[in-house]
């Protein structure tokens, strides 16, 4: 977890003043996002769900403007913001993900199944470690609670997908597949959280039918 | 709603036995200190809403049965999120809740790093202090702790530890509820949760100094005050801030004969219990080397050490030759007592009227401009609020957390005016920035949108002012059934300063809110200047003319107390030409400032903390201050060289105590009667307003004033 380092001391930064940040969502997003605000009664309310659009918007993670167009967005402070993102671990804050994010569950079921030993095994493949990025940024691992789908354990989420019982040939064959798909699958997976967010009126208004 | 209206206002409970009867939804934690207990906090806080974070104020629970049993809860509640409610039966001190509250600190010090001994809080630590009433004598916690960077600096003021942070939000809301700037929040979960700005930035706040104090921990520290004293090595006395005309109550610690640090002291009245940065951060001049503490007199072209028989010798003669060509101003940190003394001295021993404390550019004539008649406290209870002109929060920090609290607490409706961004915008219902010089004009319009009448018109005003017309409409039409102003006097710096001031006068009175209008003074003692008419009568000359005719050479003496016109006056020119030209100048003040090189006779005045004397804030809260540290070298204070020039140019008897100024004062300022120092302890006396007549509507130009391009 990021801790503060020491070496941030000198030459304090200062917040964006608001006229400094850009905004970078598309037409699109701020369609969605206006959707989005009519389902609550205040802007408070829409923080995750536009943290979602911006985590799309940015490619998968949350950089520090990414946080402060959401503040501005919502007026509300880069503080508030970023407290919320980064108490959720589904939100990447600071640093980006690989496109695809391996997401391997440790818990019960799959353990006793060796999820332990699959990680292992895709850990050494990839040459990271938990919560690392593979240097040709395809791929970070990250080690979850458990998945809800202890009848195929072990199990594996990958973005928005699910694997399993998976083990080192099928996993293998997996991670071969996905080297060759190119749009990242994390930024799949925000958006069709957007969409889930969204009902099926507002998408339709969104896409002007 | 009918329902909830009949029931009774209050509710019986029992608490330890002791049966209490206490308003209908107090939390327990409020209602135990009516009975003389307490409950150990950690997270709670009277002033911001309960959340309950850090489970440090359980409570045994239960409710009174039909058959007169009692019938408790299974497990212990939190007190400070628990309602008071009939037949409630609470009990703050069984083995049970003892053993709970152990528990709880026990986890509390799990991760909390132990290093008091070289913590700034040690001493005055509620963590230390709930330890040792209620906390476990040994750990059974031998693994290793949590290890986060110690000494991260939060701002130039704050300092943050992570380590000895327990997390209960106190400051982070102290920043959303009580400042509004948001700046603080938790970033992270479970054990890893910190404090901390965005991206950890800079703590930008006018008010951060409070989460030092609110802080249970030694997590947020002062970084001035770190490492500098114990606690228990201090001592302490009441104080009150100059820095503003808030009067805000300060307790000064210091140790031998220096200022250490500031905190705030409880008034319900002033700033309940909070300073702004300026206050808390901004003393530290008293202990600067540029303090003045010895008499210097002029010779030639340069000033000598000397002593102050000579120096009153030069004084009496300069000014008693002088005749009625002498004149006298002041600034905002003299006393009621010193400021009543110079006038004495000028009216009785030298026979001038030439005195004034007022320092803007338009000095108008009407006493109905200058009022002031909502008192602080009450701006928390008006439910339309109109901030005009300058940036309240700059000018009036305290003021500016009122009015925030009428919104965030009772809903007010929050008019803000102001030439640029300020943080009054956050809470705005309707936020008015106008161009820098259309200040009547924006009035007029609002004026016409309110009573359809007067004013100007609003569409002209609107391209005028940069203001949209509907933004005005719906200003004037929250404000036109009454509001309370809330406006300073530096307005009337604005050339056309008179104008706007009128424009905001008859606004309130078109709004029949005549009685809620107020035009706050600026500096410390300000209002306090007026109060005792410190002001030219008839034939006296005001500050400007009493600057012009120094530098035309007519003004053959000046006197200036506790006052930099170098620094005040916006013309600085004429200022310069004056102090150079005029015969004789007595410079009095406490530290020195740019002006001392004009100086004939320069007079060591005693700074704030080192003399007696009463101040009067914006509200006319008399407020009485003691001497705390000894006076530095020949300083004394300035009412007494007033009193000893006196007695040697008239035989008059000094006064040798400030209580004898103060009987003066109300002696001859029947207002200030009820402000004699038997009355001043506690939160100090508001003295009634001067005697005036319906205020009445003035002649205003509704016209905007060309503002050089090239002002700041």
């Amino acid at each position: 977890m990021d801790v503060i380092q020491i070496s941030d001391l000198r030459g304090r930064p200062r917040a964006p003043r608001p006229e400094e940040v850009n905004l970078n969502f598309s037409e699109k997003a701020v369609r969605e996002l206006e959707q989005l605000l009519n389902h609550y009664p205040d802007k408070k309310s829409a923080i995750l769900p536009c943290l979602w659009i911006a985590q799309r918007e940015y490619g998968g993670y949350l950089p520090s403007e990414a946080i402060a167009e959401v503040a501005l967005r919502l007026d509300r402070s880069y503080a508030e913001i970023e407290g919320v993102a980064t108490f959720y671990t589904m939100y990447h804050v600071g640093h980006p993900t690989g496109k695809h994010l391996i997401e391997v569950c440790t818990c019960l079921s799959c353990h006793l199944c060796g999820a332990y030993r699959l990680a292992d095994h895709i850990k050494s493949k990839l040459g990271i470690d938990w919560g690392e990025t593979t240097p040709d940024g395809m791929f970070t691992i990250e080690e979850v609670e458990c998945l809800d789908a202890c009848d195929r354990a072990p199990v594996l989420q990958i973005s928005d997908q699910y694997y399993g019982p998976v083990d080192d040939k099928t996993v293998d064959a997996i991670l071969e597949k996905l080297k060759s798909e190119t749009s990242p699958s994390t930024v799949r997976l925000a958006d069709e959280i957007v969409q889930a967010q969204l009902h099926k009126r507002d998408q339709e208004k969104v896409s002007g039918n | 709603m009918a329902a909830a209206a009949n029931e009774p206002q209050s509710v019986i409970l029992t608490i330890n036995d002791i049966e209490i009867e206490v308003p209908r939804g107090e939390l327990i934690v409020e209602s135990v200190k009516r009975i003389g207990l307490e409950i150990p906090i950690f997270c709670y806080h009277s002033r911001m809403k309960p959340v309950g974070m850090c489970r440090m104020c359980l409570v045994d629970v239960g409710f009174k049965q039909p058959d007169g049993s009692v019938r408790m809860m299974p497990k212990p509640q939190a007190g400070c999120t628990l309602p008071a409610d009939n037949n409630m039966v609470v009990y703050t001190d069984t083995e049970k809740v003892r053993r709970d509250r152990k528990g709880v600190l026990e986890f509390l010090l799990i991760n909390h790093p132990l290093d008091c001994p070289i913590c700034d809080r040690g001493g005055e630590c509620p963590l230390q202090n709930n330890t040792i009433f209620y906390g476990p004598s040994t750990t059974r916690y031998v693994e290793i702790k949590r290890h986060l960077p110690k000494a991260f600096p939060l701002s130039k003021y704050v300092t943050l530890d992570l380590e000895r942070c327990i997390q209960c939000g106190r400051c982070v809301r102290f920043t959303e509820e009580i400042s509004g700037d948001s700046q603080l929040a938790f970033r992270f979960r479970g054990a890893m949760m910190q404090p901390s700005t965005f991206e950890l930035t800079d703590f930008e706040s006018r008010f951060s100094g409070n989460v030092i104090e609110i802080c249970p921990v030694g997590a947020l520290t002062s970084a001035e005050y770190r490492f500098r004293a114990r606690p228990w090595d201090l001592q302490t006395k009441p104080s009150i801030c100059l820095e503003c005309s808030n009067g805000c109550n300060t307790w000064f610690d210091y140790r031998v004969a220096s200022l250490v640090r500031i905190n705030g002291r409880t008034n319900e009245a002033v700033n309940e219990e909070w300073t702004c940065d300026k206050g808390k951060f901004g003393q530290n001049y008293l202990n600067s080397p540029d303090r003045l503490t010895e008499v210097f007199v002029r010779d030639g072209d340069k000033l000598i050490e000397s002593n102050w028989a000579t120096a009153f010798q030069q004084v009496s003669v300069a000014f008693q030759s002088a005749g009625s060509k002498c004149a006298a101003l002041v600034g905002g940190k003299a006393s009621n007592e010193d400021i009543f003394m110079l006038k004495r001295l000028f009216t009785e021993a030298f026979g001038s009227n030439n005195l004034d404390h007022r320092w803007t550019r338009c000095l108008p004539k009407s006493d109905a401009l200058y009022r002031v008649a909502t008192s602080i406290a009450d701006f928390e209870n008006e439910p339309v609020i109109f901030v005009f002109g300058n940036n309240i929060a700059e000018e009036q920090p305290i003021l500016f957390l009122r009015i925030r609290k009428a919104w965030f607490r009772n809903d007010a409706k929050v008019i803000v005016a102001c030439p640029e961004a300020c943080e009054a915008d956050t809470f705005a219902h309707t936020s008015l920035r106008y161009r820098p010089g259309t200040e009547a004009v924006l009035l007029g319009a609002i004026h016409r949108a309110a009573t359809g009448a007067g004013g100007v018109d609003i569409a002209e005003a609107s391209s005028i002012t940069g203001v949209g017309e509907e933004a005005i409409r719906r200003a004037a039409d929250a404000m036109k059934s009454g509001f309370a102003l809330a406006a300073s006097r530096s307005l009337l710096d604005l050339r056309n300063g008179e104008h706007v001031v009128g424009a905001l006068s008859n606004l309130t009175i078109a709004c029949n809110s005549s009685e809620k209008y107020n035009l706050f003074a600026t500096s410390a003692n300000e209002e306090g200047a007026r109060q005792i008419e410190f002001m030219p009568s008839a034939e006296g000359k005001n500050t400007r003319e009493i600057l012009e005719a120094c530098a035309s050479g007519e003004m053959k003496a000046l006197w200036l107390l506790e006052c930099d016109p170098l620094s005040l006056s916006h013309d600085n020119e004429l200022v310069t030409k004056a102090l150079e030209t005029v015969e004789f100048l007595v410079v009095q003040n406490h530290i020195k400032s740019e002006c001392v090189q004009f100086a004939s006779v320069l007079l060591p005045a005693c700074a704030f903390s080192e003399k007696d004397g009463t101040y009067t804030n914006l509200e006319r809260r008399v407020q009485r201050i003691k001497p705390i540290i000894a006076a530095k070298g020949s300083a004394k204070p300035a009412w007494k060289s007033f009193g000893e020039l006196l007695l040697r140019m008239k035989g008059d008897p000094p006064p040798f105590h400030a209580h004898e100024v103060m009987q003066l004062i109300a002696a001859s300022h029947q207002k200030f009667q009820s402000a004699i120092y038997e009355n001043l302890e506690g939160e100090g006396v508001v003295i009634p307003a001067n005697q005036s007549t319906e205020p009445q509507a003035v002649d205003v130009e509704y016209t905007a004033m060309e503002v050089p391009s090239n002002t700041p």
